[in-house]
């Protein structure tokens, strides 16, 4: 899920405690009113930030693949990504491999493509065009044909058929981990550092201990339990959050390790998911300001209001998103930039055959 | 009849009148309505007394060509107000790749459709927001600060991660994530000063966050456009747009929901808001970012000063909703009392709207030829002048004439505007989140509606 909706989440969770509502309410006699309900937005992000902001600097990457921004050896790094799968494959051991940018001014970069081919057991680099900060390729700029695309035949088989490429581009490069499967298959795991220790409801727990102490500290042991516990279920909330998409977590770290599948029902940057959570919180939200304010603004039942405040409304999204959305998924400008010239190796190969066998 | 032929008239003057004077840079819709109403206590006749509405719909024309107009000096000439610095960007890369005008007129359109949003979304408005008024209205302080905290969480390092130790790495990494810290807290800090002890003469009232503004999002700008030495290719006019009917609705749905955040949430501004919705409908297109950021900001302004003419008889316990800068300047003159003016100005929208959009075709074409003339650092000069020159005679123009106390006080303001350009330059130069600069807006309306303001204030020894 993307931040906005972890934030979006963990905010309502918080409002569905009625002294937490009572006490950020304008309506309070005496003293400044509380940003506690902030808070459970507050920890609904902060396993993100925790392995983005911090995180991904402090994992050690065993093979570092950092091109010449100004003369790019696709070869050469396919080679270097390769040449960590077979140690990975050789020694059985976890083998991580971080892929740099490159970067050519300060708003120009040279894009390039990774993709694992489990047919042909291949690591395969294609570079592209150069392109702005924004993302927008300089037309032309792509190198000549026998300098832009390398392949590497890996020593052992990849556990999947067809990986979906990578684009780098701009400001950072992404870390694959490569493990071995009991079945002695090659598996690939997307930026290694994240999920594992950061999204865990143990270290959760953990870290509303400090926010629970602070806060009976400053406003009494009677009411501290209730920021501790909302900045707890902030952060779960995340976490369960997670286990919708293919990545999962490392949900008991440090007790188990491993970072486990999720129930891959979407995609975390899913536009349509990720809406109806952020439109679900903010109904939840209200339903539960209205129903602790000392005059509720609105006196439907519960069924009514969700009837005609969630579900119908998300019933119309849903519906119009089902006539029109995309049918089919949209690529991106540097998969079809790699895609193109990947065609173009391909016909020039046809080409030498074809005029081989004529001769 | 007659009166309302008078009082569309006045809409037509403000639309027409706003359709060129707010290609200029740094002319905000805020600004120009203190003068006219300084001006209007020197010359009486310049609205009737007995037809108030006049005043209203005058203002509600400026309105909207602002909304739609204030893309021009933002998209070609680098010198954005609040809540068009998210259009900066995008347009520089439309301008780079000579559709300089595709995306002027995209943002056009996206005005447009905010105005349709504004004309369905009506009905719902009358009986769904004085309830939800009476739910969140106690909780404005907590929702400004997700806001504010969501500005700070979601900007992730922009460094390339390299480097031979962790530290290194991290350090890299982190200069723009600090730098938008810095730029946060200084502009809150400013803000809080701001709203606490005012540095610009108190006659300036509401335009005294002019300087503030122009410092941190146009001069700013303009002095990276100078220093940047940027060439901007042969522009195309296109007799057509690249949009289809689903980008069109990818667009528009997170440019309403952003601009009506931005219209009813004090200190929140349509960009901001529009950049929250767009998190939240998780977009990825230049094309739908710029034409929600169109929608977004005519939703907020618009709709801002539309929320004052719903009758207050809507509202439990009557009163009405006064929202936005225009509405709080307005608001000593005339209470809207019925649904009827509510329609007839909403009727001045949709005129106010068509017009503008074609005023836009049209002052983008003459634009874009000036550009094509004159070498566009020559343009970034003369539009820096053009705004310094406007932030140091506005005390004069709000006084009716020139005088020692004016330039005195012209003086001061320019000074406000050196420290907010200052900051405005700490994103641009370290690559964070230009949106870090709102905090000098929100931060002080959010720990004010908390009430922690005077403590707070007491604490800084401004009390």
């Amino acid at each position: 899920m993307k931040g906005l909706t972890h934030f979006m989440s963990g905010a309502a969770i918080a409002s569905f405690f009625l002294p937490a509502v009572t006490m950020a309410g304008a309506e309070r006699i005496g003293g400044a009113n509380s940003f506690i309900l902030v808070l459970g937005g507050l920890f609904g992000i902060m396993p993100d930030t925790m392995d983005f902001k911090m995180g991904q600097f402090f994992t050690k990457a065993e093979h570092e693949i950092d091109p010449d921004p100004m003369d790019p050896d696709p070869q050469m790094m396919a080679e270097g990504l390769g040449k960590a799968l077979d140690e990975c494959y050789e020694t059985g051991k976890m083998v991580k491999a971080q892929m740099y940018p490159m970067r050519m001014g300060a708003d120009l970069w040279r894009q390039y493509v990774v993709q694992f081919d489990g047919e042909t057991n291949e690591v395969m680099i294609v570079i592209n065009e150069v392109v702005t900060t924004s993302q927008v390729p300089v037309l032309g700029s792509e190198p000549p044909p026998n300098k832009r695309i390398g392949r590497y035949k890996i020593k052992g088989e990849f556990n999947i058929t067809h990986s979906r490429p990578s684009v780098v581009d701009i400001m950072s490069g992404p870390m694959y981990g490569f493990v071995k499967n009991k079945e002695g298959k090659m598996e690939i795991e997307f930026l290694p550092w994240h999920r594992t220790w950061s999204h865990s409801y143990v270290l959760g727990a953990m870290l509303s201990v400090p926010i629970w102490l602070i806060a009976s500290l400053a406003a009494g042991w009677h009411i501290g339990w209730l920021y501790g516990l909302i900045a707890f279920l902030g952060f779960s909330i995340h976490l369960t959050e997670d286990l919708t998409g293919h990545m999962g977590g490392s949900l008991w770290w440090p007790i188990v390790k491993p970072r486990c599948n999720g129930l891959n029902l979407f995609k975390a940057s899913n536009p349509h998911a990720n809406f109806s959570i952020d439109y679900t919180a903010v109904v939840l939200i209200l339903f539960n300001l209205n129903r602790y304010a000392p005059s509720p603004a609105f006196t439907l039942s519960t069924f009514q209001y969700f009837l005609y405040g969630l579900i119908l409304p998300l019933g119309v999204y849903f519906s119009i998103v089902k006539i029109f959305g995309e049918k089919t998924k949209k690529k991106k400008e540097g998969v079809i930039s790699m895609e193109k010239a990947l065609a173009r190796e391909e016909m020039e190969y046809a080409a030498e055959e074809a005029m081989g066998g004529e001769m | 009849m007659e009166n309302w032929i008078v009082i569309l008239l006045y809409g037509l003057a403000g639309t027409i009148l706003g359709g060129f004077l707010f290609v200029v840079p740094s002319i905000h819709f805020l600004n120009f309505s203190g003068v006219v109403i300084a001006l209007w206590g020197h010359h009486q006749g310049l609205f009737p007394v007995a037809q108030p509405l006049t005043l209203f719909a005058f203002f509600m024309g400026m309105v909207v060509s602002f909304g739609i107009m204030n893309t021009i000096p933002s998209m070609f000439l680098g010198a954005p107000d609040e809540s068009a610095v998210f259009v900066v960007l995008p347009g520089a890369k439309y301008m780079l790749q000579g559709k300089g005008y595709e995306g002027a007129m995209l943002t056009g359109l996206g005005g447009m459709l905010g105005i349709f949003f504004l004309a369905i979304f009506t009905p719902f408005l009358f009986f769904g927001l004085p309830k939800l008024h009476v739910i969140l209205g106690p909780h404005m302080h907590w929702i400004l600060g997700l806001i504010i905290v969501y500005m700070l969480m979601s900007e992730w390092p922009k460094g390339t991660g390299k480097g031979d130790t962790w530290w290194q790495k991290f350090k890299g990494a982190w200069a723009n994530l600090f730098a938008g810290i810095v730029t946060f807290v200084l502009s809150a800090f400013m803000g809080f000063l701001i709203f606490n002890r005012t540095m610009v003469p108190v006659q300036m009232g509401f335009q005294g966050l002019l300087p503030v503004f122009v410092g941190l999002f146009a001069v700013s700008s303009l002095i990276s456009a100078i220093l940047s030495k940027q060439k901007i290719p042969p522009q195309h006019v296109s007799n057509s747009i690249d949009l289809d009917y689903k980008t069109m609705w990818k667009g528009w749905m997170p440019g309403c929901i952003g601009g009506t955040l931005a219209a009813y949430l004090p200190g929140v501004t349509g960009g901001i808001g529009g950049l929250i919705a767009g998190h939240a409908c998780a977009q990825r297109d230049d094309r739908i970012f710029v034409m929600s950021q169109g929608v977004s900001k005519v939703v907020y302004y618009t709709g801002q000063f539309l929320l004052y003419f719903i009758p207050g008889y809507f509202f439990i316990g009557g009163g009405g909703l006064t929202r936005g800068g225009m509405a709080i300047n307005l608001s000593p003159f005339y209470k809207p009392q019925l649904l009827q003016e509510y329609f007839f100005i909403f009727g001045i929208v949709v005129i106010a709207a068509s017009i503008s959009f074609f005023l836009l075709s049209f002052n983008s074409k003459w634009i874009i030829k000036l550009i094509a003339k004159v070498p566009y650092q020559n343009l970034s000069y003369a539009s820096l002048a053009i705004v310094v020159v406007m932030v140091f005679f506005m005390p004069a123009m709000i006084e009716g004439g020139i005088s020692a106390a004016t330039l005195l006080s012209g003086l001061q303001v320019i000074g406000v505007m050196c420290v907010s350009t200052c900051l405005g330059l700490i994103p641009i130069f370290y690559h964070c989140r230009r949106s870090n600069c709102m905090a000098v807006i929100i931060v002080p309306i959010c720990i004010s509606m908390s009430g922690y303001g005077p403590s707070l204030a007491a604490l800084l020894g401004l009390a």
